[in-house]
C-alpha cells in the first residue's frame, strides 16, 4: 500500500489512463450507458464512459440526463463481474465423473467505479474471499481498481454514514476526482497505481487545488448522510426485532427481491441441477435472495412465510448479523435498494424508525 | 484455467438396503464413496438425485459394516424421486456436515432424548453410541412421540431400547388408532412422568420447532438449565457448507454452526417469531 500524494492534471489524462489499461491488456469494465441506464460493462473506448451524463436517483426512481456533471451508478455493482448472477459450476457425467468448465480470467480493470462499490469489494473480500470462492479469487487476484470519488452524491446515497465514501480511503490502485470540467485530482493507492500515473502529465496539487478538493469532498460528505448513526446500531436493531415497523414497511413491499439483486454485497445463491440428455447433469449457481418466498422454505413449512419476516431478516442481516458474521456491515450505503425498489421503500427511514421505536421503549 | 466450487460436487454412493419405516418414510443404507469420513451423531449429508436436486438428510445410523443410513420422509420434489430408489441404485452424497450432539460433554452424565416424529432419526446414532459405550454414561431416557403408532420410526427395534441397561423408554402418540399401551397426547407430557435427575442430565431434542419450545418449557419445570439443553434445527440447508445463506437463523448458519445448538447459545433468536 502506497501512501499516495495528491496530483492534478487535465481531463485528457483520464483518457490516457484508460488507454494505458487497454494497452496493458486489461479488460476494462466501466460505467456505460445502455437503454438510458448506466450499466457496468466491458468498455473498449474511453468515449463510451458516460462523462457529461448524470443519473437522477430517488426512492423508486431512476433516470439519466445529458449535460449533468457527475454520474453515480446504475443497478450493476462489481458483484456482477466478480460473482456472476449465473455460473456453471461443473458437469456431472452419467458415470459421476466431473467435467469443469474452461473459465478464462482475463486481467480486469474496474474503471470509474464509485467509493461505495470499492467498499463493496472489500466486503466481498471478507465474504466470498473469506470462504474461498475460487471464481471470485481468480478474478480478484488480477483486479485493478480505478475509483472515481463522488463530488455529487445522489439523493439515495448514504456512504458518508456508512463510512465508505464519498472519498475512497484504501483498497484502490488509483482514485481520481473530477473537480471541474478540466481539472482532475489523482491519488495513487498501490505500486501499480504509481506506475500508471507516472505515464500521465500530472503534477503535485497546488494549495488552491487542494483546498478545492477538500471543500468538494467535505460538501459531498454532508450530503450523503442517513438519519442514523452506526454506533451501537447492530445491538439497537436486535433490540428492535419485535418492532412493528417491519410489518408496517412490508405492507408496501412486493417481495420482488430486486433489492437483493442490486445490492452490491448480497451473496446468497441457489444451486440448480439441470438434467442433460445423456443422463448427466449440470450444476449451476444462481443468485438468490432472502425476499423470495421459497428462500426459507423447507419440506414441512416455511420459516419466514410472511413478507415482513423476510424484510426484517434482510435489514437485520445487513446491519446486525453481518457484523457478527464478518466483522463489517453488509451495507455500503450505495442506495441502490432504495432507488430500484418498485415501491420506493427507503431503507434509511426503516432503520431510523426501528431505532426510534427501540429508544422510545428505553431499549438503548 | 479450471476454477470451480469443488465443495459442491456430489460423489456416488450405492444403496445397499432400503427399509420401510412408516407411511412415506424410508431408510436408505448407503455404501459411501472412498474417503468419506465417518459421520458423528447429529451430522447430516446432502443427498443428490442426478439431474433432480439435493436434500439435506440427517445420518440415522452407521452400521457395523460401515453403511450410512438416512431416514427420508417424502415431502418434496427430490424426496419423491429418492423414495422410488431401490437397492443397487446410485445416488450422490456430500458430507458429513455440521456440528453434532454433545456426546463427549455428556460422558458421565444422564442423557435425556426427546424426539418428535422424524426427529428421532438424528438421535438414533446417539442411542447407538450410548448402547455401545454403556459404561461411560448414566441413565438414558428416551421420550418419543409421533402422530399415531404407525408413524413411529424404527418399530422393529424401538422396544429393544428399553432393554438397554439403565434405560427408560416412554412413547406417546397424538392419536392411538387401535391398541396402544403408551401415552396419548403430547410427547412433552412424558417429561413429568420420566425419572429425570436435573443435576446430572443433558437433554437432546429434535422435532418440530413448536414441540421443541414446549419441551424446553417442560424441562425448565423439572429443573434443567439452558446449558443442559441441546436441540437440532431444521433449515433450508442448500449448500451445507455455510456459503449459500439459506439456512441462516439470526447470525448463525445452521448448516455449519449447527444443526445441533446448545439452547443458551441461540436462545436470543430461537424464540423470535419467524426469525
Amino acid at each position: 500500500m502506497v501512501s499516495g500524494g495528491i496530483y492534478s492534471g487535465k481531463f485528457g489524462e483520464l483518457r490516457k489512463l484508460f488507454n494505458a489499461l487497454r494497452l496493458r491488456g486489461y479488460r476494462v469494465i466501466a460505467p456505460k450507458l445502455e437503454d438510458s441506464v448506466i450499466r457496468l460493462k466491458e468498455v473498449t473506448s474511453f468515449d463510451e464512459v458516460p462523462y457529461g451524463w448524470e443519473d437522477i436517483q430517488a426512492p423508486g426512481k431512476y433516470s439519466v440526463r445529458e449535460g449533468g456533471k457527475h454520474f453515480r451508478h446504475g443497478p450493476d455493482a462489481p458483484k456482477r463481474i466478480l460473482y456472476p448472477p449465473r455460473l456453471e459450476l461443473f458437469r456431472l457425467r452419467p458415470d459421476w465423473s466431473v467435467e469443469y468448465p474452461k473459465e478464462r480470467f482475463p486481467p480486469t480493470a474496474l474503471f470509474a467505479i464509485k467509493p461505495c462499490d470499492l467498499a463493496s469489494i472489500s466486503v466481498m473480500d471478507r465474504v466470498q474471499g473469506g470462504i474461498g470462492d475460487p471464481y471470485y479469487l481468480a478474478l480478484r487476484k488480477k483486479l485493478i481498481i480505478i475509483v472515481e470519488n463522488c463530488v455529487e452524491p445522489g439523493a439515495t446515497c448514504f456512504c458518508s454514514t456508512m463510512g465508505t465514501g464519498p472519498e475512497a480511503r484504501d483498497g484502490f490502485d488509483i482514485a481520481y476526482t473530477r473537480l471541474d470540467d478540466d481539472l482532475v485530482v489523482f491519488r495513487p493507492g498501490s505500486d501499480l497505481g504509481v506506475e500508471l500515473l507516472s505515464e500521465l502529465n500530472i503534477e503535485p496539487a497546488t494549495d488552491e487545488v487542494l483546498r478545492k478538493y477538500y471543500d468538494a469532498l467535505k460538501n459531498a460528505s454532508l450530503k450523503a448522510k442517513a438519519p442514523f448513526e452506526l454506533e451501537r446500531l447492530p445491538d439497537e436493531l436486535e433490540l428492535g426485532l419485535n418492532s412493528p415497523v417491519f410489518k408496517e414497511v412490508a405492507e408496501r413491499c412486493f417481495g420482488c427481491a430486486g433489492c437483493n439483486m442490486v445490492c452490491p454485497t448480497c451473496f446468497c445463491f441457489d444451486v440448480i441441477d439441470e438434467p442433460e440428455l445423456d443422463g448427466g447433469a449440470v450444476r449451476v449457481r444462481v443468485w438468490d435472495g432472502c425476499f423470495s418466498y421459497t428462500y426459507a422454505e423447507v419440506a414441512g413449512g416455511n420459516f419466514r412465510k410472511d413478507l415482513w419476516a423476510r424484510y426484517r431478516h434482510w435489514v437485520l442481516h445487513k446491519f446486525a448479523y453481518w457484523v457478527r458474521q464478518f466483522g463489517v456491515f453488509g451495507c455500503v450505503g450505495c442506495g441502490r435498494c432504495i432507488t430500484w425498489c418498485p415501491a420506493g421503500i427507503d431503507l434509511r427511514e426503516t432503520i431510523k424508525s426501528v431505532v426510534e421505536w427501540v429508544r422510545s421503549r428505553g431499549g438503548s | 484455467m479450471e476454477v470451480v466450487e469443488g465443495r459442491l460436487i456430489p460423489k456416488p454412493a450405492v444403496i445397499e438396503d432400503v427399509v420401510d419405516e412408516a407411511p412415506n418414510v424410508r431408510t436408505f443404507y448407503l455404501r459411501m464413496p472412498e474417503g468419506y469420513p465417518e459421520p458423528k451423531p447429529g451430522q447430516f449429508n446432502e443427498l443428490y438425485v442426478m439431474g433432480v436436486g439435493e436434500v439435506p438428510i440427517s445420518v440415522s445410523d452407521v452400521t457395523q459394516e460401515g453403511l450410512v443410513a438416512h431416514t427420508v420422509r417424502v415431502a418434496g420434489r427430490v424426496t419423491e424421486v429418492l423414495a422410488e430408489a431401490s437397492v443397487g441404485d446410485v445416488i450422490g452424497v456430500r458430507g458429513p456436515y455440521g456440528r453434532g450432539w454433545p456426546i463427549e460433554q455428556a460422558v458421565g452424565k444422564d442423557v435425556l432424548i426427546v424426539a418428535g416424529g422424524i426427529g428421532l432419526a438424528p438421535l438414533r446414532p446417539v442411542i447407538r453410541h450410548i448402547e455401545r459405550n454403556r459404561a461411560k454414561y448414566g441413565k438414558l431416557t428416551i421420550l418419543y412421540g409421533a402422530r399415531a403408532p404407525r408413524h413411529l420410526l424404527y418399530k422393529y427395534e424401538l422396544e429393544k431400547y428399553a432393554s438397554i441397561p439403565n434405560t427408560e423408554l416412554l412413547l406417546s402418540v397424538d392419536k392411538a388408532e387401535g391398541p396402544w399401551e403408551g401415552h396419548v397426547g403430547f410427547v412433552t407430557d412424558l417429561i413429568p412422568k420420566a425419572d429425570i435427575d436435573p443435576e446430572r442430565t443433558i437433554a437432546m431434542i429434535c422435532g418440530p420447532e413448536i414441540m421443541m419450545r414446549f419441551t424446553i418449557k417442560r424441562l425448565y419445570e423439572v429443573g434443567l438449565k439452558d446449558n443442559q439443553i441441546y436441540l437440532s434445527l431444521e433449515r433450508r440447508m442448500r449448500c451445507g457448507v455455510g456459503l449459500c445463506g439459506h439456512c441462516q437463523m439470526g447470525p448463525y448458519f445452521v448448516c455449519k454452526h449447527g444443526p445441533v445448538f446448545p439452547h443458551w447459545f441461540i436462545k436470543k433468536y430461537f424464540w423470535v417469531e419467524q426469525i
